[in-house]
C-alpha cells in the first residue's frame, strides 16, 4: 500500500479545502464566526453569523419576566411558529404571524397593530431563532417596541401559564 | 462470485460511473452547506455529539472538503484519495447517525428556517443513503488499473500507477 503517496495526496486536498473554506467564510455575507453560541442555558443557540439577526438586548430572559408583562396586559404576544404549531397550542391571546408568511402578511399586520404596539415574539424555545428573525422584520417595518421571549412556547407551558388551542 | 466481483471492480466504465455519481452527489451536497453555513451548523448541533467549540469549524470546513473531493472525482485528480477521504467521512456520518438512532434522538427545533427548507431529516433514510454512497466509493478506491478520463491517475489504494 503506497502510504506516503496517499498521505501527500490527502494532505494537499485537505490544505486546499481548509484554506478555501476560511477564505470564502471570511468574505461571504453568510459567513459565520469561528465559535458559535451552542449552550441553551446561556441563551438562544446560534452559529452567530457575521450578519446575525440576534439582538440580545431585546431578549426577555425568563418565563417569569414574560408572564409579568403578559399580566400587565400592555403587550401582544406574536407566535412566529408555523400555523400548525400555533393551532396545536399557543400562549393565550397570542397572534399568529409565522416567520415564513411575515413578508406577505405584513401589510395586514400593520393595519391591525399601530407601530407603537408593544410586541413580544416567541417560537419554540432556545433552539429556535425564528422569533429573533421575526423581531428583526418587525423592526424593519417600523415597529419600535419589540421584545423576544426566548424560552418560547415550551418555556411558557413548562410553567403552567395560560395557553389555548384551536377549536 | 469472487471472480464476478473482481471483474466488476476492474471494469473501467463501472469505476467511471461510480466516480462521477459520487463526485456529483458531493458537489451538490456541499452547495447548500456553503451557502448557508449557519443552518448547517445547527444541523451539526442537532446531533448532540460535538463539543460546542468545534461546531462552527466543522460547518465551515466540511462542505469544502466535500466540494474538493467531489471535484477531484469528477475531474479525475487523485481519485483514490478523494474517494478515501469521502469514505472516511461517510463512516463518521454512519457512526453519528447510528448513535442517534440507538438513542432515539432526532433533532427538530420546529423552526421555519429549518423545516421549510428541508433540514429536518429521518436518520434512517440518511443512514441507508450514506451506506449506498460508501459502497459506491469502494470501486474507486480499489480500482487497480488505468482509469478512464482521468487527469491525474495516481493508482489504487494497493499500488501506484504513473
Amino acid at each position: 500500500m503506497p502510504v506516503r503517496s496517499i498521505i501527500s495526496e490527502v494532505a494537499l486536498l485537505l490544505m486546499l479545502a481548509v484554506a478555501t473554506a476560511f477564505f470564502v467564510n471570511y468574505f461571504s455575507p453568510n459567513g459565520i464566526s469561528l465559535v458559535g453560541q451552542w449552550d441553551p442555558n446561556r441563551g438562544v443557540i446560534s452559529a452567530a453569523p457575521q450578519t446575525d439577526a440576534i439582538f440580545h438586548e431585546l431578549e426577555l430572559e425568563s418565563p417569569e419576566t414574560a408572564k409579568k408583562i403578559y399580566d400587565g396586559g400592555t403587550a401582544v404576544f406574536i407566535d412566529a411558529r408555523a400555523k400548525s404549531f400555533f393551532d396545536d397550542g399557543h400562549i393565550k391571546g397570542a397572534f399568529s404571524l409565522p416567520l415564513g408568511e411575515a413578508g406577505n402578511r405584513m401589510e395586514a399586520f400593520k393595519n391591525k397593530f399601530p407601530h407603537g404596539t408593544y410586541l413580544i415574539t416567541y417560537c419554540s424555545g432556545r433552539e429556535c431563532d425564528d422569533s429573533h428573525q421575526l423581531a428583526q422584520i418587525l423592526l424593519e417595518n417600523g415597529f419600535i417596541n419589540v421584545s423576544i421571549f426566548i424560552d418560547g412556547y415550551p418555556g411558557w407551558t413548562a410553567k403552567g401559564y395560560p395557553i389555548e388551542k384551536k377549536g | 462470485m469472487k471472480k464476478k466481483v473482481e471483474a466488476l471492480i476492474q471494469n473501467v466504465w463501472f469505476e467511471l460511473i461510480a466516480r462521477w455519481v459520487l463526485g456529483a452527489v458531493f458537489i451538490y451536497a456541499s452547495f447548500h452547506k456553503i451557502i448557508e453555513p449557519a443552518q448547517f451548523a445547527k444541523v451539526i448541533y442537532g446531533y448532540y455529539l460535538f463539543p460546542p467549540a468545534t461546531i462552527n469549524l466543522i460547518a465551515i470546513i466540511l462542505p469544502f472538503v466535500e466540494l474538493f473531493c467531489g471535484l477531484e472525482l469528477l475531474l479525475g485528480i487523485y481519485p483514490r484519495s478523494a474517494a478515501l477521504v469521502l469514505n472516511l467521512l461517510l463512516m463518521a456520518f454512519i457512526a453519528a447517525l447510528s448513535i442517534n438512532l440507538l438513542r432515539g434522538q432526532e433533532f427538530d427545533c420546529g423552526c421555519f428556517s429549518f423545516s421549510e427548507k428541508g433540514y429536518t431529516y429521518s436518520a434512517r433514510t440518511l443512514l441507508i443513503r450514506d451506506i449506498i454512497f460508501f459502497c459506491a466509493g469502494l470501486p474507486v478506491i480499489f480500482f487497480p488499473v488505468h482509469r478512464k478520463w482521468c487527469v491525474l491517475q495516481s493508482g489504487s489504494i494497493r499500488n501506484n500507477i504513473h
